[in-house]
């Protein structure tokens, strides 16, 4: 990740927040509030879900559809409710006619039948009313399950975006260790002859050696003291801040981090600046040196 | 030239933003000219409550008038007051009912302002909101200058205080932000007024080291100074810090200096210390690796300028217009409005060195051009002289526009204060002020 330009005389607020706010962008794509979100829940739900039967407003919707219907009353149904009256003469005279009524039909089946049914509306009336709490806590479920969704949706979206990202980011990871593997081949078809010459040179003197002192006799080769020798001083000029050619391409070998033979060039370290930087590579941006 | 300061409460240890401003103001124009304090016995800013002995006393070298509070704030009838008045239509009379029940009522004090009326040649008169600025301002007429300490908040959008706002001779505002919301809920633009704000006692030299020694602090820390509160954006302080050391296991960590007055959370890496002297405090500021500034509201943080003299960068909540244009103009400290702002810049500031040095820096200049004590005092000065000047020259003086009548101060024709305050303009202001 670059960091800031900084130069002391000469900060510009304003414009480390926009490289803060484009860094935040790139990161993790589009950032939403708390508010977005309830707004791309309501509004743009079909976006990030199958929005077949579901409602944004499904709470309002219920609300709505609850306050504007309430439960009709019941009525009261006893052995007494036929023949009432407010007047009790009324009352008497009835309950008086009432032998009389009974020979032309029974009302005592009609009375039973009202006073169940009043019975049956009161106990369908309570669990309507129960159910109606249960109603407004499975909307407000649904409600928030929809919410969470649509969270989830813009957070997969966002991390479809990393993995998208990431692999191919691993694509041009897998292309470099192509590449690396492909100089591993190529290596040796360059260095095999030099070390060919050195070779005969080098046996001669561990011939010479006493055997049991094999480790004073390497040290004493010409060659691979030679070989030392020309390491160090390769090291030191990759040091010396004049870049390899292959390191001013941004190539691979730049990276330093394979050992080929003895004497590799990708051994030498690189001045190319931050570009070098494994992490720092982007998949598009790495070129490969035309040799390998 | 005999100066009044007029404040709500006044002393060595009261440590209130306003109060203190006014203190230092004391301390510093009475090298300049003769100034007498004018205030009440309250201590508490809540309830009001008489607890200094009323008359004449000194501190540090200034005579202080203390007169005492008529009754102590009752916050249920204070708070249904406001809600009617900023939630709801209402009427003047409701507003300077809410005003009265606000405090602190001191009409011994009103009275001692009307009757010295000539002794002083101007009165300096601290936070528009209060009763005393209020009354006091219509008491004095043409002699009074106010110095708002106006936030973004209801209070702004009362409208009996428009004829305050264009009634006093003149305005001392703490930042560019305060003049132009003051411009538009009051259009006073033409009473003369100046962008001042105001210094700080800061030492020459600070000991960091010592402060890391004596409260056994490692490493990078950031600070936070001031009461800990909700109202200061405290509550989302904890929330974003806490989400960042989960994203940042290892690192910065927070030190809180002050009263807090909101639980804060268990972590080992947020520190609270309570309230520090000054000596701990600044020291605490100049060994942090940047001062964070959570609060929604302010007219001018006090604390950042301390940060910014210094060298230290802000973090500031950039909802706060003031702070976020002060971080703007100064280009001495970041803001943020998210969690992913927070947690970037302060990634930023605290682990790009180059970065934190440049804001310090500049920090520091924006304090020696705009806020050292030099600067304020001939600010001040410049404004009393202008208006000594007007006064010789005999130029006409408008004073307080009276109140209505019995009648039309009780027409519920006002809207909701909420209302009023949506419609002034918002956002920081980028070009001049400091």
């Amino acid at each position: 990740m670059p960091e800031f330009n900084i130069r002391t005389d000469a900060v510009d607020v304003e414009q480390i927040m926009r490289q803060i706010r484009a860094r935040i962008r790139e990161k993790r794509g589009v950032d939403y509030t708390e508010e977005q979100i309830q707004e791309l829940a309501a509004v743009k739900l079909e976006k990030f879900l199958d929005a077949k039967g579901v409602r944004s407003d499904l709470v309002d919707q219920f609300r709505r559809t609850r306050g504007a219907t309430p439960p009709p009353p019941n009525y009261a149904f006893e052995d007494t409710t036929l023949f009432d009256s407010h007047r009790g003469i009324v009352r008497w005279i009835r309950g008086l006619l009432k032998p009389i009524l009974k020979l032309f039909f029974n009302p005592n089946t009609l009375i039973h039948v009202l006073h169940e049914q009043s019975r049956i509306n009161d106990i369908y009336a309570q669990r309507f009313g129960a159910r109606d709490e249960l109603d407004a806590l499975y909307y407000e479920l649904v409600h928030n399950l929809v919410l969470e969704t649509t969270r989830l949706g813009i957070e997969v979206k966002n991390l479809k975006m990393r993995v998208e990202s990431m692999s191919s980011r691993l694509d041009f990871d897998e292309r470099r260790a192509r590449a690396l593997e492909g100089v591993v081949q190529y290596r040796p078809s360059t260095a095999v002859p030099r070390e060919r010459g050195r070779e005969p040179a080098a046996a001669s003197t561990s011939q010479d050696a006493p055997p049991g002192n094999a480790t004073s006799a390497e040290e004493g080769q010409p060659g691979t003291a030679a070989r030392r020798r020309r390491r160090r001083r390769r090291g030191r000029r990759g040091h010396s801040g004049t870049p390899t050619p292959r390191a001013e391409q941004g190539s691979i070998a730049s990276a330093g981090s394979v050992t080929v033979g003895n004497e590799s060039v990708a051994d030498e370290p690189s001045d190319s600046g931050p570009s070098s930087e494994p992490g720092d590579d982007e998949p598009s941006g790495g070129s490969f040196p035309s040799d390998l | 030239m005999k100066l009044a300061v007029v404040v709500q409460r006044y002393g060595a240890s009261i440590n209130g933003g306003a109060e203190l401003h006014a203190r230092y103001v004391v301390e510093h124009l009475g090298r300049h000219t003769d100034v007498d304090v004018v205030t009440t016995c309250a201590v508490d800013y809540v309830s009001w409550r008489n607890e200094l002995p009323p008359g004449p006393e000194v501190v540090h070298g200034y005579t202080v008038h203390r007169f005492p509070v008529d009754r102590e704030r009752d916050i249920k009838l204070f708070a249904r007051r406001s809600d009617q008045v900023f939630e709801q239509s209402h009427s003047q009379q409701d507003e300077l009912a809410w005003l009265e029940s606000e405090g602190p009522a001191s009409r011994a004090l009103i009275d001692y302002l009307r009757a010295h009326r000539q002794t002083y040649d101007f009165f300096l008169f601290f936070s528009y909101r209060y009763y005393h600025a209020f009354h006091g301002v219509r008491a004095v007429g043409p002699r009074a200058l106010l110095v708002p300490t106006a936030e973004r908040d209801e209070a702004i959008g009362v409208s009996v205080f428009g004829p305050v706002f264009r009634g006093v001779r003149a305005l001392m505002y703490n930042s560019p932000e305060e003049r132009a919301m003051i411009n538009a809920a009051a259009q006073n633009d033409e009473v003369p007024g100046v962008v001042v704000g105001i210094g700080s006692e800061v030492p020459a030299t600070t000991e960091p080291l010592r402060f890391r020694q004596k409260y056994d602090i490692h490493g990078r820390f950031a600070v936070y100074v001031g009461r800990i509160d909700a109202n200061k954006g405290c509550r989302e302080l904890f929330e974003f810090f806490l989400r960042f050391m989960k994203a940042h296991p290892v690192g910065l960590t927070l030190v809180l200096i002050g009263r807090a007055v909101l639980d804060i959370p268990e972590h080992p890496r947020i520190r609270h210390f309570g309230f520090l002297d000054d000596q701990d405090k600044f020291d605490a500021i100049a060994a942090a690796d940047l001062l964070v500034m959570p609060s929604y509201y302010e007219s001018l943080s006090m604390v950042a300028l301390e940060a910014w003299a210094l060298g230290r960068p802000v973090l500031a909540n950039g909802r706060c217009d003031v702070l976020k244009g002060q971080c703007i103009r100064s280009n001495a400290g970041l803001y943020y409005e998210t969690y992913a702002e927070f947690a970037e810049a302060l990634r930023s500031i605290s682990e790009n060195a180059l970065l934190a040095e440049a804001l310090g820096v500049n920090g520091r200049g924006f304090y020696r051009r705009h806020y050292a004590w030099p600067v304020i005092e001939q600010k001040y000065l410049d404004m009393l002289e202008a208006l000594q000047a007007e006064d010789r020259a005999g130029v006409q003086l408008r004073g307080v526009e009276p109140l209505p009548g019995w009648f039309a101060r009780r027409k519920r024709v006002l809207p909701p204060a909420k209302e009023m305050l949506a419609q002034l303009p918002a956002g920081p202001v980028l070009n001049g002020g400091s």
